[in-house]
């Protein structure tokens, strides 16, 4: 895959994973609590779909990150490899978004930029 | 470009029983997002609005379900030393995956010292970008 389509999709999650990471916080921490205590629905309501539109596309972006950047789909141990699972999972999980997103950077993304030719700041390769 | 005659096709590994397994928990799934989104469906013609969005989003997931199941079979039946279990511990090998991805394959979560920095590591990185500049600002030999 090519340096700049790999840097499109990858940037395309990022955004995605900071939405829908940002959309659930607020819909957890501020839009349940909201409705338990004050009976007021407006945050659910709103925050909480469009929260699920955005989950939509970040699934479909972050399944697509996954296959750019080599996450592996198969395990020869559990098969369904938890990696990708997580990956597209974290976009429900409150603060974990963040989390999952820092992980699959430096394990993956950093390592298939290089790889592409996309700018060699983390891991120069001296020839 | 001729082929030896495989001794069993490589798409044997999908009746291997923890595939079949898997299978099953896949159509499960499938049919369990489709009744979610049956269910939103009737709350919504019910008067409540929000349902609307879930039950759009429900079949969505299903279909997306079924395309990540089959993905996975496909990478799989196209590795070429797939088809057969004994083949499969060269499995994480064949697909060329980056050395961490089959260290620990049955963890539930990242481990903590893949999610935190590694302070060893970016120093490293430090110095290799530091050696990069420096071979760079004396230019090509």
């Amino acid at each position: 895959m090519h340096a700049q389509s790999l840097r499109l999709v990858v940037g395309a999650y990022r955004g995605l994973a900071w939405l829908t990471g940002v959309g659930i916080i607020t819909v957890f921490f501020i839009g349940i609590p909201l409705q338990i205590w004050a009976h007021n629905l407006f945050i659910v309501k709103y925050v909480g779909t469009a929260h699920g539109i955005l989950y939509i596309i970040y699934l479909v972006v972050a399944f697509a990150m996954t296959r750019a950047v080599g996450v592996p789909l198969f395990s020869p141990v559990t098969i369904v490899n938890w990696r990708t699972v997580i990956v597209l999972a974290a976009g429900t999980v409150p603060v974990l978004t963040f989390y999952v997103e820092r992980w699959v950077s430096r394990q993956y993304i950093a390592p298939a930029l290089a790889a592409a030719g996309g700018a060699p700041r983390e891991h120069p390769v001296l020839r | 470009m001729s082929r030896l005659a495989p001794p069993v096709s490589r798409w044997r590994f999908v009746i291997e029983p923890r595939w079949i397994a898997w299978h099953l928990f896949a159509v499960v799934a499938v049919i369990g997002m489709l009744w979610l989104g049956d269910w939103q469906l009737h709350r919504a013609l019910g008067g409540n609005a929000l349902s609307w969005a879930y039950t759009f989003e429900w079949p969505v997931f299903a279909v997306f379900g079924v395309v990540f199941w089959a993905k996975t079979i496909l990478d799989q039946g196209k590795l070429p030393e797939a088809g057969t279990s004994t083949a499969q511990g060269s499995t994480a090998a064949g697909l060329g995956l980056p050395g961490t991805a089959s260290r620990r394959p049955a963890a539930g979560a990242p481990d903590e010292d893949e999610v935190e920095d590694d302070p060893e590591l970016d120093e490293y990185n430090a110095y290799l970008g530091r050696l990069n500049r420096q071979a760079q600002a004396r230019g090509p030999r």
